[in-house]
């Protein structure tokens, strides 16, 4: 087996004397579905700023493809082939929808193109409309960002991530605030999307985790509970008294 | 693929045409009449509209609000007029105000970068002031009295000379060299990496996590701003024969900001109309009274209130929408009126 996308090791950070994170271990796996779940304040959203360059930590390392990118600024971390969504809808909101592509898709332009005009980005361009197609956004391409409904968002959200060809996408609570059908469509998408990428999720819908995921990592007060395939940390007494509360 | 900031910058493009095609008509009548003080004044209006215009690239694109734009104006000017009274070289004097401003954009942007919004605007307004006021301190450059008598030098183009005197010609000269600004900045903005600009506006946060350093696209930014003041400037000496101080005050700089807002933010044309409309402005209520700012003050108020977008911003639209191909004109119309349109209804 080959050696895992992103190896996190006793990754950890404190807020003043608060441990938001501590001493966390995992791996995710080319092509397959991680997914850090724990109740509110486990420390999920601290452990991907943490990875994806948002936060430094304070002791850890961090390995994307076997090179240690611990603590680099999400602009490096972007070309070592890591992206991610976020929890609460981050696009650029007086684009239209073919415009967050190009600007996600761009960075696979050799650099040389940066100062020649925009028509001679065909590569970027070429991203952006598989985007669109692949996504269902076509026919709204040049709607601003801002003026899409609130799953549209979302969906728009993951293809930006997704047009700059990573190899780890991190995907924080991507279904956060979506209707019943919404959230199974986007299950349906995130699982496709292991033909291109792995996937490292954060994730409050147990159902929809304990579906779509391939591998669960359980966080509790900083700390990893658990980990392992989803059945199993189901079944795991500590997981269930921490986390589903009904032991 | 068009999209709307190439649709925009073509809109502008037109507007940028209609003022150069008022510029020659002016430049015609007024060489047949054998005016200069509108000539003139012309000339100065669009020197300032080069300020201006390096204003709204930092304002307009990237978001940056500078207070003290008329430093690197200044630069270029004190630059060209030292370099004048040596070697009455015109493009001698160019060439050393760039440079002369480049290099000090360099310091100043790693000291302005390092901070944004408000903490930007102070920064780049604290900047001009402890500039101007060393320089009006140094006698060498003539302190508070400037340097005068910079000699009319000739202007060497090809096989043809034009003289820095002659109304009608430097007018065109200069009237060449700005939209020659406005050419490079629009160009600018067309490429990827003014893409990364228009972002760095609309999401500053997200920017680093698409792969953009945002301390390089915004140090860029602030070169190729200062790069334009500064060409703009070194004019200035050309035109009057003497630089003060006064070019580096906070009245400079505040003007080209008040040019930017009336002509309309993120226009970029709107900053030459709102130049050439501000100059005009204050040479007509001026020859009135000798409280024109107080007209220019509520004159300002009044736009921002009821034109939020200015002149450019107002009128562009309608050139848009004229030029539009017709998948872009069905989903522009609305959004114009309309920000806030609820959401569509999902099939």
């Amino acid at each position: 087996m080959s050696r895992p996308v992103l190896e996190v090791s006793d990754l950890s950070i404190a807020f003043g004397g608060l441990r938001a994170v501590d001493q966390v271990t995992f791996a995710a796996e080319r092509h397959r579905i991680t997914t850090v779940i724990g109740p509110n304040g486990a420390g999920k959203s601290t452990l991907f700023n943490m990875i994806s360059g948002a936060l430094k930590p304070l002791s850890g390392t961090v390995l994307i493809d076997g090179v240690d990118m611990t603590g680099a600024a999400p602009e490096r971390l972007k070309g070592a082939g890591l992206s991610r969504s976020f929890q609460i809808t981050n696009l650029f909101f007086e684009l239209t929808v073919a415009e967050n592509l190009r600007l996600a898709a761009q960075v696979l332009e050799p650099a040389k193109r940066a100062l020649l005009p925009i028509r001679c980005s065909t590569r970027a361009q070429a991203k952006t409309q598989a985007m669109l197609e692949r996504f269902e956004l076509t026919h709204k391409r040049d709607e601003l960002a801002g003026n899409l409904s609130h799953g549209d968002q979302r969906r728009l959200e993951i293809a930006v991530c997704l047009a700059s060809e990573p190899k780890i996408l991190l995907l924080d609570e991507p279904t956060q605030g979506m209707s019943h059908q919404d959230t199974a469509d986007t299950a349906k998408l995130v699982r496709s999307l292991t033909q291109d990428v792995s996937v490292l999720l954060i994730e409050h819908d147990i159902g929809l985790v304990m579906e779509l995921s391939d591998h669960v990592v359980v966080m509790h007060q900083g700390r990893k509970l658990a980990e392992g395939p989803p059945a199993a940390v189901r079944a795991d007494p500590q997981v269930q008294a921490a986390y589903f509360g009904h032991a | 693929m068009l999209d709307r900031l190439t649709l925009s910058m073509r809109a502008s493009h037109v507007l940028a045409a209609l003022l150069v095609v008022a510029a020659l008509v002016l430049a015609v009548v007024g060489s047949a009449i054998g005016d200069t003080f509108y000539l003139r004044l012309a000339t100065e209006a669009l020197i300032f509209a080069g300020l201006a215009l390096s204003v709204d690239l930092l304002l307009g694109y990237s978001g940056a609000l500078s207070l003290g734009q008329a430093l690197y104006f200044g630069i270029g000017a004190y630059t060209s007029a030292l370099v004048l009274m040596k070697v009455p070289s015109f493009w001698l004097a160019m060439g050393a105000a760039a440079g002369m401003t480049f290099v000090c954009a360099i310091i100043g942007g790693l000291i302005a970068n390092r901070v944004r919004g408000v903490y930007f605007a102070l920064i780049t307004f604290g900047l001009a002031q402890v500039v101007a006021k060393v320089v009006y301190n140094i006698r060498d450059l003539g302190a508070s009295d400037g340097m005068i008598g910079i000699p009319v030098i000739d202007i060497g183009i090809g096989p043809f000379s034009v003289s820095a005197g002659n109304p009608v010609g430097f007018f065109l000269v200069v009237l060449v060299i700005i939209m020659a600004l406005y050419a490079a900045t629009a160009y600018l903005l067309d490429t990827p990496f003014g893409r990364v600009l228009t972002a760095l506006k609309a999401n500053e946060k997200r920017v680093p996590f698409l792969g953009y350093s945002v301390w390089r696209a915004r140090m860029v930014c602030y070169l190729a701003a200062a790069l334009i003041a500064g060409l703009s400037g070194a004019l200035y000496p050309m035109l009057r024969g003497f630089v003060s101080p006064e070019l580096m005050f906070f009245m400079t700089s505040g003007n080209a900001v008040i040019s930017v807002i009336l002509g309309g933010v993120g226009t970029l044309v709107g900053a030459l109309y709102g130049s050439v409309f501000l100059v005009i402005i204050k040479s007509v209520i001026g020859s009135w009274t000798d409280h024109y700012l107080i007209i220019i003050g509520l004159l300002f108020m009044a736009g921002v209130l009821f034109m939020p977008k200015g002149l450019i911003g107002f009128v562009r639209p309608h050139v848009e929408r004229m030029i539009a191909p017709r998948h872009l004109r069905e989903t522009r119309a609305p959004e114009q009126d309309a920000p806030l349109k609820a959401e569509e209804v999902k099939p």
